[in-house]
C-alpha cells in the first residue's frame, strides 16, 4: 500500500492504492479527507489514515507534503530567532533592497525584518569575492554573546557572512563553536541553506529556515513517531518546494526546502503525466478556491528557481527565499473570487475571496458577494442537483441579492453580469498563463493546457481559445492532483553554487571541476551510490545581471560540450529577449539536480467494461456558453467515461468535484488512464 | 452587442499590463546595473497622440516623460508619411519632450494597422555613459549641455527596419564603455518591441474599432477615478517653499516656491518665484517638473490604479520659463533630479499638513546618487560605478518613519548587493549600516538614515557626488524634530577626513575610504510624548543613543540599555 497526504488550508487529503506484488500493477486510487488541524497539522494526518481504513501497518511508502513551514511563516509563528554577520553588515536585513513597490504610497513602510536589531550580533572577520579569507572570525566575543541571546528568549540562531556561498569556513567555525556551548539550540549557517550570493536574500533565507526550524523538527519528529507506534518501520519522505521529496532527517535539517511544497507536486505530477501520454509540453494551471497558480512544462522538466518570495505583491516587496522552488506564477482568482466595481464603474474579480467561510452566497452560509462560482451556477455551467457533491441545494435567494447591486450599476441582467464576470476571471487567468508563456518567448500553440484543481477543469477550454492552445487536458485524480503527485516523485535535491566562470574553451576543465565539486558533495549528501544527475548553468552576457538556466549540453564522453552549451545559450536568449549578442558569457551559477530514484509501480490505466456512451449520459441541461451560445448541452458522469470513448460539445463531464465545461464544436476523448482531452476546433 | 462592455474591460486590461510586460523584458536584458538593480527607467504605451495608456515604472521620476515624448516627436515630424512601420525612434535632448537628463534616452516605436499609426510603445532608461567630460556623464561642474555628453533629438535609430549604422557607430565611438552603452540601446529597442507586438496582437483579436475604443475609455476611466479622489480632498491655497543649497560651481541657495490651489474641478500648482535657472548642472527643464508635479498630484489622488493620461487631466501646472525647475537651452542639466525632487517635496510639504494619512514628514530628499569609476587592478578596464542610496523617510500621524528606503523619485529601485557589487568593481563595503546622527526625534520618530563606506582597492578611484538636503534638514510635521543632512567623507591614510556634498571626480587612493551619510527623516509631534516602551526599545535596539534618549525624549536613563 502506497499512500500520500497533502495538507490544505481547509481539508488534509489523503490518497492511496494497492500495489499488487505478483504484476507491480496498482489498483484503484482511493482518498480519504479529515479536517486540517493546526496547530496540530499530524492530528489531521492521523485522522484521514484512520478514516481511510488502512492500518498503518500495512503501509509500504508514505509521503507527506505540509504547510507546517509557510503557516509558521505567514502566522508569524517560529521561534525567537537570533542573527551573527559580519562586522558592519547588521542592518542589511532591514535595509533589505529599499525598494518601494508602491510607488506613489508615500506612506510606505517596508515589511519587518524577523530578527529584530538588538538580536542581530556582529563578528569581525571577512572574506573576499574570490573566497580569500582575509580575517578569520574572532570567536572571542561569542561566549558573551550567547548569553546575551540566552537572556533574551532566543531559540534559534542564523550566522550569515559575506561571500560564505565561495567560502564558508568562518561561518563553519562559528557553527561549530556555537554547537560546542550551547548544543540545544537550533543554528544554521548561510552555506548550509545557500550557496548563492546576494547577501540579504541568502542572510534572510537563512533566517527564516531557522526560525521554523524547531517547529518542524518537532512536528516531523512527532509524525515519525506516531507512525512508528502505528507499525510503519520505513523512512517518512517529505515533499520538497523543488518538485522531489527528501528523507525526514534530510528536511530537518533545512526547513525553508519545503516551503512551497503544495504547488510542486501538483505540477510535478503534471509534467509525469504529459512524459507518459507523450505530451511533454504543457502550461500547467491549478484553480483553486482563492487563487489561480501556473507554470510551463517544456520537454517535460518543472522549471525551478531561487528567486522566490513569500508575501510579495504589486505592492509588498515580501521577503526573498533563495530556495529552489517550482517556477510558478499565482493570481488571486479562484472559485471563490468576488466580484465588484470600483468608483471608475468598472467591474473586478478578486484578489478577494469568500473563501470557505462564509464561501460563495450560493453556498447559503451568510455570503452576500457574487462570486465566479455563483457566476459559473447562473450560467447553467455548475449543475445544481450536484452543486457542492450533490451536498446541498444552491441558496438562489442569496445568488439574486449578491447580483443585484452589480446589475443595477451597470444596467445589466443577471445573466449577462455572470457572464462578465466569468470573462473577467478569464482574462485575468490568461493574463498570468501569459506570464509563464507568450512572455517568456513561448508560443502557447506548441502547447498542451493541462488543468486540474477545483476550478480547472471549468475554465481550462474557454483559456485555451483565448491563448490559442489547441488542446487542453483535464488529467485523472484532477481534484486531489496534489497528494497524488506525492507518490510519483523520486528523492531530489537541488544545488546552486555561485562561481563566475567564463564559458570558452580555455575553462572547461574548471566548469568540469566546479560540478565534479558539487557531484561529490551530493554523493556525501545521499550516502549512497545510486544518485542521478542534471547539470544546469545560470548564465548571462559579460556585463549583464539576470542570467538565462539552460541545460548544459554533454559530450558523449561526459564533459560539457562548450560550443554548443554557448549556443544554446545564444538561442534561449534570443527565444526570451529578442535579441543575441557578440558578447562573451559568463556562468554565474553551477546548479546541479542530484535525485534517487523511488522504485514505483506503473500509473494504473482505467478499465474498458464496453459499457457504450449513452450509459454514461445523466441527462441534459440548458447551459450559457457565452461566446459560444445557449445550448441545451448533454451531461456526462466522469466516473463512467471509459478509455477509447470520443464526443463533442456542447456538453459538460461531472464528477463529484470536477465539471468540465466543453463548448461547441470542440471533441472530447478519454486516454487509456482516463484522463480527458478536449481538442479545440479550429 | 449586448456584454461588449466586458470585452472593452479585458481590451483595457490588456493595455495596462502592455507596461509590465516591457518593464520586464528591459530588466532581464539591460548591461548596466543602474537599469537593473536601480531601475532607472519606464517603458508604457500611448495612442497615436501621445496620450499615455499605460506605463510600467521603475521609479516615479518618469511619469511625463514617455507621453510628452511622443508629442515632442510629432511636433518635429510633421509629415506622417516620415513615421513608417519599422522605424525607431531615439532622443535624450533636455529641453523638449521626454527630456530630462543626457544620460536618459528615449526610444520610441511607432505601431501600426496597415499603413495607419494607431500607437507608439516608448521607453525611457538611464544609460550608464553617453560621453561628455566626466565618466558617467554626470558632474557637478559642467556649465553648459555640451560638457554633459552626446545630444540626440528625435533621431532615426531604425529606418523601416533597418539599423542606422552611422549612428550606432557614432554613439560607440563617443562613450566610454561602448558595450554597455550599445546593450542598453538594444534593451530598449527589444521591450519597446515587445509592447509593439502585443498591440499587434490585440489589433488581430479585437479589431482597430474596439481597441481605439478602449484606449480612450481607458483615458476616460482614469480622469474618473481620479476626480473621484480629487472630491475627497480639502479645498483652498496651500504654500510651501524651500531650497536647493548649491550647484556645483559656487552658486546657491536656489528656491523653489509652489502654491497649490484644489478647487472641485482641479488641482492647480504653480511654481511661479522660483529662482532663475542657475550656471552649474542642478537645472531641471520644464518635462522634469511635470513628472515631479504628476508625482505627488498622482499620491495625494489614487496612487493604486496604473497611471495614464486621463488621470492628468484634473492637473494643471503652471511655471514661467527659465527657472531652476524649467530650465532652458543650454543650461547643463545633469543633476535634474536633484531640483525636480525639491519639486515635488515643495508640493508634499505644502499639502502634508491636511493630507496627514496619506503624506509623512520630510524624508532625505536625495537619489544620493555617488559614482566611482576607476581601473580595475586584474584587468585594468575601467569601471564607473553609480548608484544611489536610501536615506530616512519621515514619519506620519500613526507612525515612524521608514528606515533606510530610495527617495520619492526613486520607487521599484534595488541597491547593489555588496556581494555583487565587489565582484564587478574594485571597492570593497566595510558596512552598510545605520547611523546615530541627532535629528529626526518625535511623538513618531523619522526613519534613519544609513552610512556606507566603499575602500578603494584599486590603485585610485574617482568620486562624483551630489546632493542636496546638506543644509536644511528634512522638515519635521506638528512639533517634530527635523532630520539629519547628507553628505560625504572621504578618510584619508594620514588620518585626516574631508567633506563633501558636490564634487566631480576627486581623486582616492587605496585603502582609503568612502564614507556616505544619507539623512534621516522628519519627526512627528512632540518627541516627549513619545511612548515610553517605544522609547527603550529604541534604545535596546540602538535606534537612539543614551544621550538622545536624555535630551530629546526625557527618558530618564538608569543605567538601562546603556
Amino acid at each position: 500500500m502506497r499512500a500520500s497526504s497533502d495538507v490544505g488550508g481547509t481539508f488534509t487529503d489523503l490518497v492511496f492504492y494497492e500495489v499488487d506484488p505478483a504484476t507491480g500493477q496498482c489498483g484503484a486510487v482511493r482518498t480519504a479527507k479529515a479536517d486540517t488541524t493546526p496547530p496540530n497539522f499530524d492530528e489531521g494526518v492521523l485522522n484521514a489514515l484512520d478514516k481511510s481504513g488502512v492500518p498503518i501497518s500495512r503501509l509500504d511508502f508514505f509521503a507527506h507534503g505540509s504547510t507546517v513551514v509557510i503557516n509558521a511563516l505567514t502566522e508569524r509563528k517560529g521561534v525567537r530567532t537570533a542573527l551573527i554577520t559580519t562586522r558592519g553588515f547588521r542592518d542589511v536585513i532591514e535595509i533589505a533592497r529599499g525598494n518601494r513597490p508602491d510607488l506613489f504610497n508615500f506612506n510606505f513602510r517596508k515589511p519587518k525584518p524577523f530578527v529584530e536589531r538588538y538580536l542581530r550580533a556582529e563578528l569581525d572577520e571577512r572574506v573576499t569575492f574570490r573566497g580569500e579569507i582575509k580575517r578569520a572570525v574572532d570567536l572571542g566575543p561569542l561566549p558573551d554573546l550567547l548569553d546575551h541571546f540566552r537572556w533574551n528568549g532566543v531559540e534559534a540562531i542564523a550566522v550569515a557572512f559575506l561571500h560564505a556561498y565561495v567560502e564558508p569556513s568562518n561561518e563553519q567555525a562559528v557553527i561549530a563553536e556555537i554547537r560546542r556551548l550551547w548544543p540545544e539550540v537550533s543554528v544554521l549557517a548561510s552555506h548550509e541553506v545557500s550557496r548563492e550570493w546576494r547577501e540579504y536574500e541568502r542572510t534572510n533565507t537563512t533566517i527564516l529556515s531557522t526560525y521554523v526550524h524547531p517547529i518542524t523538527q518537532r512536528y516531523i519528529e512527532r509524525l515519525e513517531d506516531q507512525l512508528r507506534d502505528g507499525g510503519y518501520n520505513r523512512p517518512l519522505y517529505m515533499m520538497q518546494s523543488n518538485g522531489g521529496i527528501a528523507t525526514a532527517k534530510a528536511a530537518k535539517a533545512n526547513p525553508i526546502a519545503m516551503v512551497e511544497s503544495g504547488p510542486a507536486s501538483g505540477i510535478f505530477a503534471a509534467a509525469y503525466m504529459g512524459r507518459h501520454i507523450g505530451e511533454p509540453n504543457l502550461i500547467v494551471l491549478d484553480i483553486g478556491g482563492t487563487t489561480a497558480k501556473c507554470t510551463l512544462v517544456e520537454d517535460g522538466e518543472v522549471k525551478v528557481t531561487t528567486e522566490y518570495h513569500i508575501e510579495r505583491d504589486a505592492r509588498n516587496p515580501g521577503y526573498p527565499i533563495q530556495t529552489a522552488v517550482s517556477e510558478i506564477v499565482e493570481i488571486g482568482n479562484g472559485g471563490g473570487s468576488i466580484a465588484w466595481i470600483d468608483e471608475g464603474d468598472k467591474l473586478h474579480v478578486g484578489p478577494k475571496s469568500a473563501g470557505a467561510r462564509p464561501g460563495p452566497a450560493a453556498y447559503g452560509h451568510g455570503g452576500t458577494s457574487a462570486t465566479t462560482t455563483d457566476a459559473n451556477l447562473v450560467l447553467g455551467r455548475i449543475d445544481p442537483a450536484s452543486f457542492v457533491g450533490g451536498e446541498r441545494e444552491p441558496d438562489w435567494a442569496a445568488v439574486d441579492a449578491a447580483f443585484a447591486p452589480l446589475q443595477e450599476r451597470l444596467g445589466l441582467s443577471k445573466e449577462e453580469v455572470a457572464r462578465g464576470i466569468v470573462r473577467i476571471a478569464n482574462a485575468n487567468m490568461t493574463a498570468a498563463l501569459r506570464l509563464v508563456s507568450t512572455n517568456k518567448g513561448y508560443d502557447p500553440r506548441d502547447f498542451a493546457l493541462m488543468a486540474f484543481g477545483g476550478g480547472g477543469a471549468m475554465h481550462a477550454v474557454a483559456l485555451a481559445e483565448e491563448l490559442r492552445v489547441p488542446h487542453v487536458i483535464v488529467p485523472v485524480n484532477s481534484s486531489v492532483f496534489s497528494a497524488w503527485g506525492m507518490l510519483l516523485t523520486d528523492l531530489r535535491r537541488d544545488y546552486l553554487q555561485t562561481r563566475l566562470t567564463r564559458l570558452d574553451p580555455v575553462s572547461a576543465p574548471q566548469i568540469a571541476e566546479g560540478f565534479a565539486a558539487i557531484e561529490q558533495q551530493a554523493g556525501a549528501d545521499y550516502g549512497q551510490g545510486d544518485v542521478g544527475f542534471e547539470h544546469f548553468l545560470d548564465m548571462r552576457y559579460i556585463g549583464q545581471e539576470h542570467t538565462v538556466k539552460i541545460a548544459a549540453v554533454r559530450s558523449p564522453d561526459g564533459t560539457i560540450d562548450v560550443e554548443a552549451t554557448r549556443e544554446a545559450f545564444h538561442a534561449a536568449h534570443e527565444k526570451r529577449f529578442t535579441y543575441r549578442l557578440p558578447n562573451p558569457i559568463e556562468i554565474v551559477n553551477f546548479h546541479l539536480v542530484a535525485t534517487v530514484a523511488v522504485p514505483k509501480p506503473d500509473l494504473a490505466e482505467k478499465s474498458v467494461t464496453g459499457l457504450a456512451l449513452e450509459e454514461a449520459v445523466i441527462g441534459r441541461r440548458t447551459v450559457d456558453f457565452d461566446q459560444h451560445g445557449i445550448h441545451e448541452a448533454v451531461i456526462y458522469d466522469g466516473l463512467r467515461l471509459e478509455p477509447g470513448m470520443s464526443f463533442a460539445g456542447p456538453a459538460i463531464v461531472q464528477e463529484p468535484s470536477v465539471t468540465c465545461v466543453v463548448p461547441p464544436p470542440h471533441r472530447v476523448s478519454v486516454d487509456r488512464f482516463g484522463n480527458y482531452h478536449i481538442h479545440l476546433a479550429a | 452587442m449586448q456584454h461588449d462592455i466586458f470585452t472593452i474591460e479585458i481590451i483595457k486590461d490588456a493595455i495596462v499590463a502592455l507596461g509590465e510586460e516591457m518593464f520586464n523584458a528591459m530588466i532581464r536584458t539591460s548591461m548596466s546595473p543602474i537599469i537593473y538593480e536601480t531601475t532607472d527607467f519606464a517603458v508604457g504605451a500611448t495612442d497615436a497622440k501621445g496620450n499615455l495608456l499605460a506605463q510600467g515604472n521603475g521609479v516615479t521620476a518618469f511619469l511625463a516623460t514617455l507621453d510628452t515624448a511622443v508629442v515632442s516627436l510629432l511636433e518635429h515630424h510633421p509629415d506622417p508619411a516620415s513615421i513608417r512601420p519599422g522605424d525607431v525612434f531615439i532622443s535624450n535632448t533636455p529641453y523638449a519632450g521626454g527630456g530630462t537628463h543626457l544620460s536618459d534616452v528615449v526610444i520610441l516605436v511607432p505601431v501600426f494597422d496597415g499603413e495607419t499609426l494607431i500607437a507608439w510603445t516608448v521607453n525611457k532608461a538611464h544609460w550608464t555613459e553617453v560621453g561628455g567630460a566626466q565618466p558617467g556623464s554626470v558632474s557637478t561642474n559642467a556649465v553648459d549641455i555640451y560638457q554633459e555628453g552626446l545630444r540626440f533629438t528625435f533621431l532615426k535609430l531604425y529606418d523601416r527596419g533597418a539599423i542606422n549604422e552611422s549612428l550606432v557607430q557614432l554613439i560607440r565611438d563617443n562613450v566610454r564603455l561602448p558595450e554597455s552603452t550599445i546593450g542598453d540601446m538594444h534593451a530598449g529597442v527589444a521591450a519597446a518591441r515587445v509592447g509593439a507586438r502585443r498591440i499587434d496582437e490585440m489589433l488581430a483579436r479585437y479589431g482597430r474599432d474596439q481597441l481605439l475604443t478602449a484606449m480612450s475609455e481607458l483615458l476616460d476611466y482614469g480622469e474618473r477615478m481620479t476626480r473621484a479622489e480629487l472630491a475627497k480632498l480639502p479645498k483652498g491655497v496651500f504654500e510651501a517653499e524651500d531650497i536647493v543649497e548649491e550647484d556645483g560651481v559656487g552658486n546657491g541657495p536656489f528656491v523653489v516656491r509652489v502654491r497649490v490651489t484644489i478647487t472641485d474641478e482641479e488641482m492647480i500648482v504653480d511654481y511661479s518665484g522660483s529662482s532663475p535657472q542657475t550656471v552649474g548642472p542642478i537645472n531641471c527643464s520644464y518635462t522634469g517638473l511635470v513628472t515631479g508635479a504628476r508625482c505627488l498630484f498622482k499620491a495625494v489622488t489614487n496612487p493604486e490604479i496604473p497611471a495614464n493620461g486621463g488621470c492628468f487631466r484634473p492637473l494643471r501646472i503652471i511655471c514661467p520659463p527659465g527657472t531652476i525647475v524649467s530650465a532652458q537651452a543650454p543650461a547643463p542639466v545633469s543633476l535634474y533630479y536633484e531640483p525636480l525632487i525639491a519639486a515635488i517635496d515643495a508640493f508634499w510639504k505644502a499639502l502634508a499638513p491636511i493630507l496627514p494619512g496619506r503624506l509623512p514628514a520630510g524624508h532625505q530628499r536625495t537619489v544620493g546618487a555617488t559614482f566611482i569609476s576607476g581601473l580595475s587592478p586584474e584587468s585594468g578596464e575601467l569601471f564607473v560605478m553609480g548608484e544611489p542610496l536610501v536615506g530616512g523617510w519621515g514619519a506620519s500621524a500613526g507612525l515612524d518613519g521608514d528606515n533606510g528606503q530610495f527617495c520619492c523619485a526613486n520607487g521599484e529601485t534595488y541597491n547593489i548587493p555588496c556581494e555583487l557589487f565587489e565582484s564587478r568593481y574594485a571597492l570593497e563595503v566595510d558596512q552598510y549600516a545605520f547611523h546615530n546622527e541627532d535629528g529626526g526625534a518625535g511623538r513618531h520618530r523619522g526613519g534613519k538614515g544609513v552610512v556606507l563606506d566603499y575602500r578603494v582597492t584599486g590603485e585610485e578611484a574617482f568620486l562624483t557626488y551630489a546632493v542636496s538636503r546638506s543644509a536644511a534638514r528634512p522638515w519635521a510635521l506638528d512639533g517634530g524634530q527635523e532630520g539629519s543632512t547628507n553628505y560625504a567623507e572621504i578618510h584619508r591614510r594620514d588620518g585626516t577626513r574631508d567633506r563633501h556634498t558636490m564634487c566631480t571626480t576627486v581623486p582616492v587612493r587605496k585603502d582609503e575610504v568612502i564614507r556616505i551619510f544619507s539623512a534621516t527623516g522628519g519627526g512627528h509631534g512632540d518627541p516627549r510624548q513619545r511612548d515610553r516602551d517605544a522609547v527603550r526599545r529604541d534604545l535596546r535596539d540602538g535606534y537612539i543613543t543614551v544621550e538622545q534618549a536624555r535630551r530629546d525624549y526625557g527618558l530618564e536613563v538608569g543605567g538601562e540599555g546603556a
